[in-house]
Order: C-alpha cells, then structure tokens, then sequence
C-alpha cells in the first residue's frame, strides 16, 4: 500500500467559509478524504491540515506552534514509510504581520521541501514524491480580516507563479489549485465543499499522473 | 543553496508557441523522443526508461504541455493496479514542411507533430532541370504553410529537402555549377525565415519511417525503396548506412515504364499517386517477378554479413505491390518479417518533413 500526507492549513483541515475555527466539513468532503475516495484503497491518505499553519514562521499571535517547519519533522517521521507528500500552504504567510512578499512564500516551501529531502522518509530511506499545491487566489474582499491580510489578495495571485518557478528549479511536482477552484465569497479565503470535491478529484489525477509503477 | 533564491534551470515557458531553437534541452529532447517511440507513457514509465526521476519528468513534462507539444491523455481506470494518465504527443505541437526530389515528380508535404499528412501537392520535374523555377516550389511551399490556421502557423518546425545524389550530380554538369541546390535552399530559407534541411532522398525516407512508422520500434532493418529505381539503406542501431557505390537498382518503375513502352502501353499512370492502377499486363508480371527476385537477392547477400530480421518496403506505388513482394520476401526467408511500409504519401517529402523535427525536438 501506498501513503500519502497531505500537509496543509485551514483550507486542507477543511474549514468552513464565514464559519468559526472549529466547524470542520467531515472526512468524507474534505479533499483528503475526496482523494482518499478517488485513490482507492491502495492508498492510505494522511491529513494533516492545521488553520493558521505557515511555511516557515512562528506566529507572533496565533502561536509558535503554527510554524510548519519545526511540526513537518514530527510530522514526516511519525507517518513514514511516506510515497508521496502534498503541501499545500502558503496563504497564512500573506498575514501583514509577517510582511513577506509571494516569493519569499516561495521559499518558506522551499526550506520544507529542505527539510522533507534531508529526513527523506520515502521507502528505502529515499526522498519520497513531493507535490507542491498552490492555493487557490483570496478573494479581494475578505470580510473581517481584512486588516489581518491587508495587501494580501493581490500577493495571493502571484504566488501559483512562484511556486511553479519553486517546483521547477527544485524539480517537485506541482499542481495549481486556482486552476480548478475560487475561494468562497462568505470570508474570501476558505474554499467550500464543493470546491473540495473538485479540487480531490482533481488532486487524484495529478497522484494518478505520476504514473505509479505496479508492484509495491 | 538552502537560503538562496530559486534559480531555475529551465523555467516553463508561459508564452504559447515554440521556444527558441537554442534553449531545448538534452533531456527535453530525450522525453519528447520516447513519447514520439512510446505512445501513452507515464512519469514513472518516463524516469525507467531514461534514469531521470519522476519529478524531473514532471518539470520537462510540464514545460512541454505549456509550450503544447505534449498532452495528457484521460485517466485509465478500472484495470488491476493503479490507474495510469498516460502521455503523448500532441499531433498539433508542431508541423513540418518537406520537399521530395524525384525524377518525374516533385512532391511537397505538411506533417503534424506525429507524421501525418495534412497537405500534399506534386509538381511536375524533368530530367533536363531537376529543379523547378523556384517560384513554383516556393509558391507550394507557402500554399502548403497557408492550409495551416493563422494562429498555428508559427508552430512549423522548419522545411526540409530530399535530394538525390545524382540529381544534384545532373544539375551541377547541366548548369556547370553545383549551386542550384544551394541557390534554392537560400531562397527557401529566405522566403520563409524557417531553418531549411537537406540529406539524401533514401535516407530520409528511410528516417521517416524509423520515426513515423512501422519501423518505429525497431533497432535494425533492412530498408527498400522502390520509387523510379530500387534503392536500398540498411539501418543498424537506429543508425542510416548507405552502401558505398551508390547501388541502386534498376528494377524500380523505370524499367516498368521501359517494359510499357517497348508493349506500346501508356505508362503515364505509374508516375502518379494513383492508388490502383489498371491492368498493365504482361509487361507488369514480368517487371514484377523481376523486381521480386531483385530484392531477393540483396537480402540473400546482406545476410551472410549483418543479422537483421526484419525488412521495410516503402514505394508511393499502389500499395497491393509493396505488400505483394513483401509476402514473396517471407515466403523466401522464413526467418524474415518483410512489412510494407506506413508512409504510403510521398515518403520522400514526408522523410524531409520529419528533418526539422529530428533537428530541433529529439536526441540524434
């Protein structure tokens, strides 16, 4: 069997738009569990979705423990064996209190694609598959977070570039979830259950894509 | 590096249209080779078969589909294993033009990405100038650029001639200068800003067919032409060898044209692209057995050197006959598969169209 982590933030815990922290899709909506559904089972889908999860920052307000660097080490050796790791992250360092522009997002994904080679806990002690996702463009009206994200929508559209130029030079597969998902309207930032349907599904052939061999 | 800004080898490109000849990549090249030998691989398939990881694959594979010269076939699901998307060309990717030189005839050729022809056109040739008023070649060059839709047309790859050697011979000795040849790939270039490429008129059909056809996945063949004369290469290692005397039989349509002639039999038709031809009589059947016991004999000969086990026959000739003595050829030798070849139209122009293909998007 073949596993899969899914290493993501808000949008991959499966946040409901204009809804409070702790209302969740179920596991069955979520696009981990699409993909999970799509794959079949000789895939084992790890989700690993945390709201607020940066690339690489400590979160002054929200908590250190937001910081996906120092959580993918944790992360990475507690589900090994691992054939394939999907990041998707990325919109969380669009906060102006971190002030960092779409290509320095770039390369926070960059120091965990870093870290997830150095640890290499693919089969055989290899570099497993990565997958870099961008996030789908925010919306320009983000409601009441508006002051959180200042300026942000407009880096959000830059960044499925970036990450490309990223999966290009560090030759990573990639995948831009704007290409078949918006973020909702109700908060600008969250995408909705059907957005989640789509975007598994489309995820699931990006995994088939990769045109995995038969044995093992 | 850790801290460094990406900087990108080969960033795909976002332009659509063909990158600048200079920047396709050894890999590139090696990805696009394998899909045009191997349709519907996968990343996976790709990185096996050439040491490169499935990621890398990704990246090249991506910057193909950008540039619209690789697409992405469905999801095939429902078998045992993991469902696979399989990879492969796209027909419309690029287009080539090639030009083939014949004694009687001159045919020009538009291919798409995968060898097929989507517009032909012949021009009468005669032996006393081999090479036409230019304008008329340069005029179905461009009517050949011309059936391409507006926005494509920057997607052809370049032009291609196939010459044979004795044409260039008879036009230098006529003309007492071997500039013709020069002078019209000059003028072709010029007219169309598109790089122009020569090689001999066998050869090229012969690499048409490795590339096009049902030589496609083989290593070594013996190859046959039968166009005016019959003309032979031999293919060892995906490598065109030529024989040093330029043997070339004369058991091609010449000699049945000889055999009308001498029976007071029109003999127009053979020099068309017809795809049947009536009755010719006598004088067919003893052309044909001929030309049977001709080929025989080359494979006979060749086969006390080089091991090879398969035989290619190309001819623009009604195709009954190439498949005709190809059943001579494995009823003879048994241990021989001899196979009609798959480009019917014109395989001269078609193996020229196929030189700028070689030249600009695959590994040599």
């Amino acid at each position: 069997m073949r596993s899969v982590l899914c290493y993501g933030d808000s949008n991959t815990h499966g946040q409901i738009p204009g809804r409070g922290p702790l209302e969740r899709y179920g596991p069955d909506e979520r696009w981990p569990g699409v993909l999970r559904a799509q794959l079949g089972a000789d895939w084992y889908v790890v989700e690993e979705g945390l709201s607020g999860r940066t690339t690489v920052h400590d979160d002054p307000i929200e908590g250190a423990h937001k910081n996906g660097r120092t959580y993918l080490r944790p992360c990475l050796q507690s589900h090994a064996t691992l054939d394939l790791v999907v990041i998707m992250l990325g919109t969380n360092d669009l906060k102006i209190r971190f002030n960092k522009p779409p290509s320095e997002v770039a390369m926070g994904i960059g120091c965990l694609v870093y870290d997830i080679k150095e640890l290499a806990p693919g089969p055989g002690g290899r570099t497993p598959e990565i997958m870099i996702v961008a996030p789908p463009p925010m919306q320009d009206d983000v409601k009441e977070w508006k002051s959180i994200f200042a300026g942000a929508p407009e880096k959000s559209r830059l960044l499925a570039l970036e990450f490309e130029v990223l999966a290009d030079s560090l030759e990573l597969h990639f995948f831009d979830a704007g290409s078949v998902v918006s973020c909702s309207e109700a908060d600008g930032f969250h995408i909705d259950a059907e957005a989640h349907r789509l975007l598994g599904t489309a995820l699931a052939r990006a995994v088939d894509a990769i045109g995995w061999s038969r044995s093992a | 590096m850790r801290f460094a800004p990406p900087n990108p080898l080969r960033i795909a490109d976002r332009a659509s249209g063909l990158n600048a000849l200079s920047v396709r990549s050894y890999n590139e090249r090696l990805v696009l080779s394998l899909l045009l030998q191997n349709e519907g691989i996968s990343r996976m398939e790709i990185g096996e078969k050439t040491g490169l990881s499935a990621q890398t694959a990704s990246v090249i594979v991506r910057s193909l589909e950008q540039e619209g010269l690789v697409s992405q076939g469905e999801a095939q699901r429902g078998r045992v294993g993991p469902p696979t998307i399989p990879l492969s060309l796209n027909p419309e990717g690029a287009y080539a033009v090639g030009v083939g030189f014949s004694r009687r005839r001159i045919d020009i050729a538009l291919i798409d990405f995968i060898g097929t022809v989507r517009f032909h056109k012949q021009l009468p040739a005669d032996e006393a100038n081999p090479f036409p008023q230019s304008s008329d070649l340069l005029g179905a060059i461009s009517q050949a650029m011309t059936s391409l839709p507006v926005e494509v047309r920057s997607r052809v790859a370049g032009i291609g001639l196939a010459v044979p050697d004795d044409v260039d011979a008879m036009a230098a000795t006529r003309n007492g200068s071997s500039t013709s040849l020069k002078a019209l790939q000059g003028e072709i270039e010029e007219q169309s800003k598109l790089p122009v490429f020569v090689q001999n008129d066998i050869t090229a059909a012969a690499g048409g067919e490795s590339m096009f056809g049902v030589a496609k996945p083989l290593n070594d063949y013996l190859f046959f032409y039968l166009g005016a004369r019959l003309q032979s290469r031999l293919i060892l290692n995906h490598q065109i060898y030529k024989g040093n005397s330029s043997a070339s039989f004369d058991h091609g349509l010449v000699r049945l044209e000889s055999e009308l002639i001498l029976r007071e039999h029109p003999s127009e038709i053979i020099w068309s692209s017809s795809p049947e031809w009536p009755d010719l009589g006598e004088a067919y059947s003893a052309w044909l057995g001929e030309c049977s016991d001709r080929l025989k004999a080359s494979i006979s000969a060749l086969t006390q050197f080089v091991e090879f086990r398969t035989v290619v026959l190309s001819s623009y000739a009604p195709q009954k006959i190439a498949k005709g003595l190809c059943d001579d050829i494995g009823r003879e030798f048994p241990g021989i598969e001899a196979l009609p070849a798959r480009v019917t139209i014109s395989p001269k122009a078609v193996g020229a169209a196929s030189l700028p293909f070689s030249s600009r998007f695959m590994i040599q």
